[in-house]
């Protein structure tokens, strides 16, 4: 008996656990049956254990090399350290599979566990979503692409794993990627549950938010992990080629923070219902999409180390979800009433329209370069290729504008804006872009469209940056210290102000791209022993070449020194690793030198011997700004995400004394001796 | 009142037309020129390595991407035009090699379906948003003295609405908004 049967024992258990489950829920909510209902509850949590004994089975596997399992054999070897054949579980096709099921499992015992936040009506079928998500991904997993495949005869070692996967960007970018494509299944088993039941009141509404941000809080981190990683291991100086995996990755994260603007009209306004329940399907679909195209290799890619023939299976699925939810959908349709009417074009609810608009543009508009290809090929027999030119000139200026939206966004009512109130309130956003667009010019910025850019990113900054800091200075007047005031404003309007910090991050974000895109400087240059190179103020020297050889690996090296300003700034080593079984595909190591804002980033192109090497440099300013950007984005949505429950109800109490109740959920009793001021103190 | 009203209008063209023209000034005063280097790397991230995956010939650190860059360069130093480069590769590797979809016959559709939907999508917009709004109480919008009396109206509302938001059942705004109000 090894772990590996173990395992596929546990599979096929929790694949008929999901079954079980899937069909309790359903009876149970037919019926009415709550007892069913908890039977359901209990059996997602069974169907995530017998998961996690898979999971753990594969690690023991792998951990204890194994190499009489398939899977382990092609993608570990006994010259790897622990970490990298731990990681090994998801670096091939059918592991990740097992990856994603673990996933969707625990989100869905999350979900289980704490389903009485939940409105009671949806939960079973929330569940029987989820389950039959889970069901097919399980079939996959004990048929056609099992894990535990066991070999005749066991190889002595292993294949080793993918060079490109050997990095520590391979231990955290690929499971939060996959984490989010899974957790659209979330928000996607809402919008089922929802439609089924047609209950989308404003609970629904709350947890489904709430689910999504996580998602897009993972998305978000995964694609960010993910230009680290190409940035850090590809070697072409950049961060994002607009590749069709990449593309795939950036789709759900569009329509899924579409969703998240306009499901605030909802909320207000409860307007746009139809079109929230289309942008949670169009997420959950464009994620299976960009999986199916991932593991399918029908459209070549930097990015895609798993092919397999699973390709099929998946774009069944994503027809069944297509044709299943169209179906629902039309069926409820008629009850999917807008609540109220709308005031104004220039309105807060107005410019959620133009931000849905232009996030739904540049996904169709990417989704089209993506698959175009394709279409080419099958209608015309004609092979083309669209890349980073095409996307840049039909998305570089949608986000420019979004960018621009962004920032006129926060200074609109809701309702209706009087022309001079937003005449006002540009004023102070309008000078800071004026200033910029005045100053850069001078400074040595010559291109019009990165003027462009930064002008519209310095207004937006000014626009966020000054409600802050009305929001801070209204507070400062009553007492309060200025970061205690931030941290106060913050802490207490999250959404409002989480929802801030993700823009601002997204500004920082498009400041970085703008500078790496623009005024990125490459030199290549051959050097012998003593030479130098000058590239943009940075000079370097080239000492030489050295070999390193451990088992496993062999590594080449060149020593360079980095010069700035007359002083030495360092010295780095740009080479090559090559690993056994893989030694056609050299990994690089690319030294990243920081000043400031500047990155310099030298890539060991050829070399000859231990005495010549061609170097390529390149410059690429502001590139920093990229991972702070996405780390602020990061924070911006768990400070949204992040549960407010019991202090909200607390500030709903204090806020009655003096208030009058906003929503029928705070018309709770308070004692009439508690004065706001004092509660705050206590609260403070 | 409608002095009021144009004077940010005012301010925003004097801006405009100074930042206008100081980029003129500066945009015409340095003419791009993009040295041989800069030119042999626009030409070839135009260009897809034709035995990479995904990067382009000016990325790329494969030997045929290698010499592609020499040829690139020996081209332009005789005087050929970018574009001409571009055909030249066109010509011997076929359309898949250039990355951007040409302008021409089928893969026109790869541009102008995007192009049209985005539009489509703004008509839509706009039809939306006219149906979805109520008919204004006072009747015309257009009518300027009525719109101004009403901004300022809206105007106290608004902004504390916007307190109030900013606020919403925080003890120490509610407070001073009612006292603004009051």
């Amino acid at each position: 008996m090894h772990f590996s049967d173990i395992g596929n024992i546990a599979l096929i258990l929790a694949s008929g656990f999901a079954i079980y489950t899937g069909i309790v829920a359903v009876v149970g909510a037919i019926r009415n049956a709550p007892l069913l209902v908890i039977s359901a509850r209990r059996g997602v949590l069974v169907v995530a254990f017998f998961l996690l004994l898979a999971s753990a089975c594969l690690i023991v596997s792998f951990l204890t090399h194994d190499f009489g399992v398939s899977y382990v054999a092609q993608h570990s070897s006994l010259a790897m350290p622990w970490y990298f054949t731990t990681a090994a579980f998801y670096g091939g096709q059918e592991g990740s599979l097992l990856y994603w099921a673990l996933m969707l499992a625990v989100f869905s015992a999350i979900f289980s566990l704490t389903a009485k936040r939940a409105p009671a009506a949806i939960v079973p079928y929330v569940i029987a979503t989820l389950m039959g998500i889970q069901i097919f991904l399980l079939l996959m997993l004990s048929t056609v692409s099992s894990p535990f495949v066991r070999l005749p005869v066991a190889p002595q070692d292993g294949n080793g794993l993918n060079p490109l996967l050997m990095d520590p960007g391979m231990l955290v970018h690929p499971p939060m990627l996959l984490m989010g494509y899974m957790s659209f299944s979330l928000p996607f088993a809402f919008a089922v549950a929802a439609m089924i039941t047609g209950k989308l009141d404003s609970d629904w509404l709350r947890s489904i938010r709430r689910w999504t941000l996580a998602s897009w809080s993972i998305q978000t981190t995964g694609l960010i992990l993910g230009a680290w990683w190409a940035y850090h291991v590809l070697g072409w100086g950049g961060y994002w080629g607009w590749d069709p995996v990449e593309n795939a990755a950036l789709l759900p994260w569009l329509t899924a923070t579409a969703f998240l603007h306009s499901t605030m009209v909802q909320e207000r306004r409860g307007m746009l219902k139809v079109w929230n329940l289309v942008l949670v399907i169009a997420s959950f679909a464009l994620s299976i999409f960009g999986t199916f195209e991932v593991r399918s290799g029908i459209i070549s890619s930097v990015h895609s180390f798993a092919y397999s023939g699973v390709g099929a299976f998946f774009l069944v699925f994503l027809a069944i979800i297509i044709v299943f939810s169209t179906a629902l959908f039309i069926f409820r349709l008629p009850r999917l009433r807008p609540e109220q009417e709308f005031d104004s074009v220039v309105s807060r609810e107005g410019i959620f329209l133009v931000n849905n608009l232009l996030l739904v543009g540049i996904a169709f508009a990417t989704l089209w370069g993506t698959i175009f290809p394709l279409l080419s090929a099958a209608l015309l027999r004609q092979t083309m290729t669209v890349g980073p030119p095409f996307y840049n000139s039909v998305d570089g200026p949608l986000f420019v504008v979004l960018v621009l939206a962004m920032g006129v966004g926060p200074l609109l009512a809701w309702r209706r804006t009087s022309t001079r109130a937003l005449w006002h309130n540009l004023g102070i956003p309008a000078l800071a872009a004026a200033i910029c667009a005045a100053i850069l010019p001078l400074a040595g910025v010559h291109d019009i469209w990165a003027n462009v850019g930064f002008a519209v990113c310095s207004f937006t900054a000014a626009a966020i940056l000054y409600e802050l800091w009305r929001g801070m200075h209204v507070r400062h007047r009553h007492g309060e210290p200025y970061p205690t005031a931030l941290y106060m404003l913050i802490n207490r309007y999250r959404q409002r102000y989480g929802g801030y910090i993700v823009h601002l991050g997204l500004v920082l974000l498009a400041v970085g791209v703008i500078g790496s895109h623009f005024f990125q400087v490459q030199q290549d240059a051959v050097l012998t022993p003593g030479k130098e190179m000058n590239v943009a103020g940075y000079t370097l020297t080239f000492f030489g070449n050295y070999e390193e050889t451990y088992p496993g690996t062999d590594t080449v090296k060149s020593i360079l020194q980095i010069w700035s300003g007359g002083q030495l700034k360092g010295y780095i080593y740009p080479g090559r690793v090559f690993y056994q079984n893989f030694e056609n595909q050299p990994v690089s190591l690319i030294p990243i030198s920081t000043f400031g804002l500047t990155d310099v980033y030298v890539f060991l192109d050829d070399w000859k011997g231990t005495s010549q090497a061609t170097i390529r440099v390149f410059i690429n300013p502001l590139t920093s700004l990229v991972w702070y950007g996405g780390l602020l984005m990061l924070l911006g949505g768990i400070v949204c995400w992040w549960p407010e429950r019991r202090k909200q109800i607390m500030h709903r109490d204090v806020g009655v004394t003096l208030a009058v109740p906003r929503s029928p959920r705070s018309a709770s009793p308070t004692s009439p001796k508690t004065s706001g001021r004092n509660d705050e103190g206590v609260i403070a | 009142m409608k002095q009021v009203q144009r004077r940010p209008l005012f301010v925003a063209l004097a801006v405009l037309a100074i930042v206008g023209a100081l980029w003129s000034y500066v945009f015409l005063q340095n003419p791009a020129q993009p040295t041989l280097d800069q030119r042999v790397h626009d030409v070839g991230s135009q260009l897809k390595c034709p035995v990479c995956q995904g990067e382009s010939v000016a990325d790329s650190t494969s030997e045929l991407a290698q010499q592609m860059r020499g040829v690139i360069r020996q081209q332009l130093q005789s005087g050929k035009s970018e574009q001409e480069v571009i055909q030249y590769f066109q010509a011997s590797y076929g359309d898949q090699i250039v990355w951007s979809p040409p302008w021409q016959g089928f893969s026109l559709l790869a541009w102008l379906v995007p192009i049209g939907l985005l539009l489509a999508g703004i008509i839509l917009l706009f039809f939306v948003l006219r149906d979805w709004r109520t008919p204004s109480p006072g009747g015309s919008m257009s009518d300027d003295s009525e719109l101004a009396n009403v901004d300022e109206a809206d105007l106290a509302i608004y902004r504390s609405q916007l307190e109030q938001e900013l606020a919403a059942e925080d003890p120490i705004f509610t407070l001073q908004s009612r006292t603004e109000a009051g």
